[in-house]
């Protein structure tokens, strides 16, 4: 597989991105649940089983991490392969969290210690957490209020961190007289992890109460931002890969129930007002498909990348819920009830348009670029 | 002289491609026309392309690089070109505006692509390099005033007569009929066949004696369109294209060409959504963020409605676009919609009355005024919608009663 997606212009699919495809495709439809959630930690053994299937057959936890630091050294395009397939099952678990936003922040962090911890993220033995949002769950630099007194202590309350229950490691955003600086805590003395109440169970949230945590500072002072930035773009890029694997899982659906469900004497898909639905979710599908992908092909850190994760997280998200929205419409009385799939898919769009930045947020983004002739 | 792309065309890269296509046109483009172009001066651009000596020159000189019809074969006039690096240098000369002007898409988009799938060798020979050259201008005679959306109910008779065919009917919706030199024309030429079986295609000369023309004039004021009559129009048979009682399938490829090209620009860059950020910048309207954001979700859409026309051309190849040129076509006829009302809604009191000089002003009502056509020309949203659900969905087709009756025996409505 291709290393570096610039190298090739986008959308020049290779042979390997689609064996690839196959492979996690054929994986996830034999062996994951819908919205299951696989972890190491998890109560359920097939979910802690999945986990393996993770690390020993796809490489999932290490795929963006570079092989000095025991990864594959792949890149966020065969990671978004990856994510269009597990969102086709609202698969959820911390792989997002860890292999994501966390690893994405510690690349973009460096230094030793994200050295000495990233062999244990790729081999999934461990997940890390990235806690950085506040009391307004925005990712905004302003709002991070948690201190570090002399760079080894950590005080404050992050909100809404997922996956953190459960996180070995936790990357986390504090504030020094420089700026705000990324951190590395574990689980421990002065750290309190509190669930929450969830509309997505399959990928859990707590807040974590700091008081005088232990914590290394894992870059210069004052710098951590610019890795959240990186992260967000990342994350963005593989929640639009899994925002479109649930759109086209629901037009698939949809689709399929239209052609077999039978009333006035014939299919109900016949009938334009269902056909017509149909037809939109598919030309969102199409466009959020693209979106999603041209962001993947982008170089990382480049301003083609940044208007594409933009692009991506503001369409992507949107398409998402309302693909989810119309597939219950399709389904009728079967979609509103707790036994049937759709909810599942609706209440991951609902997240997935939340978790980071939400698409207005995005689009406000975007007004710098607008215009400008890029 | 057809520009040399060996170096940069076999190695299949597609920004090596721009940056030559773009060096060529630079060094060929006259500099006046580059400067308003880019210095986005439409006044200056309007005389430019008003000027038909310099103009006509570069067109003509575009014609013969090859630039002009960059994925028709060599031998023909183009290049050669797969969909993406055709896609490529349309976008270099759009972005100079240096693109054919727009009343010779017919012939470019439409006449040319079917031709090339459909014609003899003969008909390839006779109309390609002059469409390429920009000698000749085409319109489409598809639509009749009772075949809209139902196009295979198409009543325009053409009827055999030794080596040649004696053609009576009427077109309407044809754009440029009233500039055009030849039509794609559908006519029925076996009524005893069921509807889409019973039609053949022609490359009509529109100077034919019996072509009658009558513009007629659009809601936004303008003139693009007209009926075009035809009495006992004389057409020899070495101008069908295709096999006789095959014309559907030969107005299907026009109608995949037609779909397809008509989605926007085929690259990822500024649209009409910055265009209008750039108005809004100027007039105040901007520091409205309810506005802002209106015009941001056009411009997400814009830019994600490009990236999946570039991967449409990307996985194309040299294969010709399938129905799923239906979903960009539907998208872009919303866009159009969307982006017509914010013309007219950033400046409110400019879309009711505006000093003559104002251009803005007056752009922005023709972009209102215009913002349901595409909605309904090339195909309504509903057939696109129809076209998505049954041949890329796989839905059931909607019920036609009389679909497998022969034409001359179904009711007359």
């Amino acid at each position: 597989m291709n290393a570096d997606p610039a190298d090739a212009a986008p959308f020049h699919w290779t042979a390997e991105h689609e064996e690839f495809r196959g492979v996690v495709r054929k994986l996830i439809e034999a062996r994951a649940p819908l919205a299951c959630a696989p972890s190491p930690q998890s109560q359920d053994p097939r979910e802690r089983e999945l986990w393996r299937t993770w690390t020993d057959e796809l490489g999932l936890p290490g795929m963006v991490i570079p092989e000095e630091h025991g990864g594959s050294g792949f890149s966020r395009l065969e990671l978004a392969i990856a994510a269009e397939e597990l969102g086709r099952a609202v698969v959820g678990g911390p792989l997002f969290a860890s292999a994501v936003l966390a690893t994405e922040a510690l690349l973009a962090a460096g230094g030793d210690v994200a050295a000495e911890v990233l062999p244990a993220l790729a081999e999934g033995t461990k997940v890390a957490a990235l806690a950085v949002t506040e009391g307004t769950r925005r990712w905004q630099p302003d709002d991070v209020a948690t201190t570090a007194s002399g760079s080894t202590r950590l005080t404050g309350t992050k909100e809404s961190v997922l996956s953190a229950a459960g996180a070995g490691l936790l990357v986390v955003a504090a504030r020094e007289d420089a700026g705000v600086s990324l951190f590395l805590a574990e689980p421990g003395d002065g750290v309190e992890v509190t669930p929450l109440e969830v509309l997505d169970a399959s990928r859990p949230m707590a807040r974590i109460t700091l008081r005088d945590a232990p914590a290394r500072r894992l870059s210069e002072a004052g710098q951590g931002w610019a890795a959240v930035e990186r992260a967000l773009q990342a994350g963005t890029v593989f929640l639009a890969a899994e925002q479109v694997g649930g759109s086209r899982a629901l037009l698939d659906a949809a689709v399929g129930h239209a052609k077999t469900r039978v009333q006035f004497g014939q299919p109900i898909g016949r009938f334009q007002g269902v056909k017509h639905r149909l037809a939109d979710m598919a030309a969102r599908t199409e466009l959020a498909s693209a979106a999603a992908a041209w962001a993947a092909w982008q170089r990382p850190g480049s301003d083609a990348a940044g208007l594409g994760a933009a692009i991506a997280g503001a369409y992507c998200s949107e398409a998402y819920l309302e693909t989810a929205l119309d597939a219950i419409q399709v389904h009728g009385g079967m979609a509103i009830t707790w036994e049937h799939h759709a909810h599942r898919f609706l209440r991951r769009a609902r997240a997935d348009a939340a978790v980071l930045r939400a698409p207005r947020e995005h689009r406000r983004q975007l007004e710098s670029i607008i215009g400008t002739g890029a | 002289m057809p520009i040399d792309l060996s170096a940069v065309a076999a190695a299949g890269d597609l920004d090596a491609l721009a940056t030559r296509v773009r060096g060529w046109l630079d060094e060929h483009l006259p500099a006046p026309w580059r400067q308003a172009a880019l210095g986005g001066d439409q006044q200056a651009l309007d005389r430019i392309l008003a000027d038909q000596v310099m103009a006509r020159a570069w067109y003509a000189e575009l014609g013969e690089s090859g630039l002009a019809t960059p994925g028709w074969p060599a031998e023909y006039g183009g290049l050669g070109l797969a969909a993406d690096a055709a896609a490529v240098i349309t976008d270099e000369l759009t972005r100079l505006r240096a693109d054919r002007p727009a009343d010779e898409f017919i012939g470019l988009a439409l006449a040319g692509p079917t031709i090339i799938e459909w014609g003899s060798g003969e008909q390839k020979e006779r109309f390609l390099r002059p469409l390429a050259l920009g000698q000749h201008r085409w319109c489409q005679l598809f639509s009749e005033p009772g075949a809209g959306s139902d196009l295979a109910s198409l009543r325009t008779r053409a009827v055999k007569d030794g080596d040649h065919w004696v053609v009576n009917g009427q077109k309407v919706w044809s754009s440029y009929s009233d500039r055009a030199d030849f039509g794609l024309l559908m006519a029925r030429t076996d009524p005893s066949q069921p509807k889409h079986r019973g039609i053949s295609y022609f490359l009509l000369d529109m100077h034919a004696p019996g072509v009658e023309v009558r513009p007629l004039r659009q809601l936004n004021g303008h003139s693009e369109f007209g009926e075009v009559f035809f009495t006992d129009v004389v057409v020899p048979d070495a101008d069908r294209l295709g096999p006789e009682g095959l014309g559907w399938s030969v107005a299907i490829s026009t109608l995949m060409q037609e779909r397809s090209g008509l989605s926007g620009r085929p690259g990822v860059g500024p649209g009409q959504a910055d265009a209008l950020a750039a108005r809004a910048r100027r007039t105040g309207a901007w520091d409205d963020p309810v506005l802002r954001d209106r015009i941001m979700q056009a411009f997400v859409t814009e830019r994600a409605l490009q990236m999946a026309t570039v991967r449409a051309f990307a996985t194309l190849g040299k294969a010709e676009p399938g129905a799923e040129g239906s979903i960009r076509k539907l998208t872009h006829a919303q866009l159009e919609v969307t982006l017509g009302l914010l013309a007219t809604e950033a400046e409110p009191g400019d879309a009711i009355a505006w000093d003559p000089p104002d251009e803005d002003a007056a752009a922005a009502v023709d972009a209102f005024l215009s913002g349901k056509i595409l909605s309904i020309a090339g195909g309504t949203s509903e057939i696109q919608r129809n076209i998505i659900g049954e041949r890329v969905l796989g839905l059931p087709r909607d019920r036609d009663p009389y679909a497998n009756t022969p034409f001359e025996e179904r009711p007359n409505d």
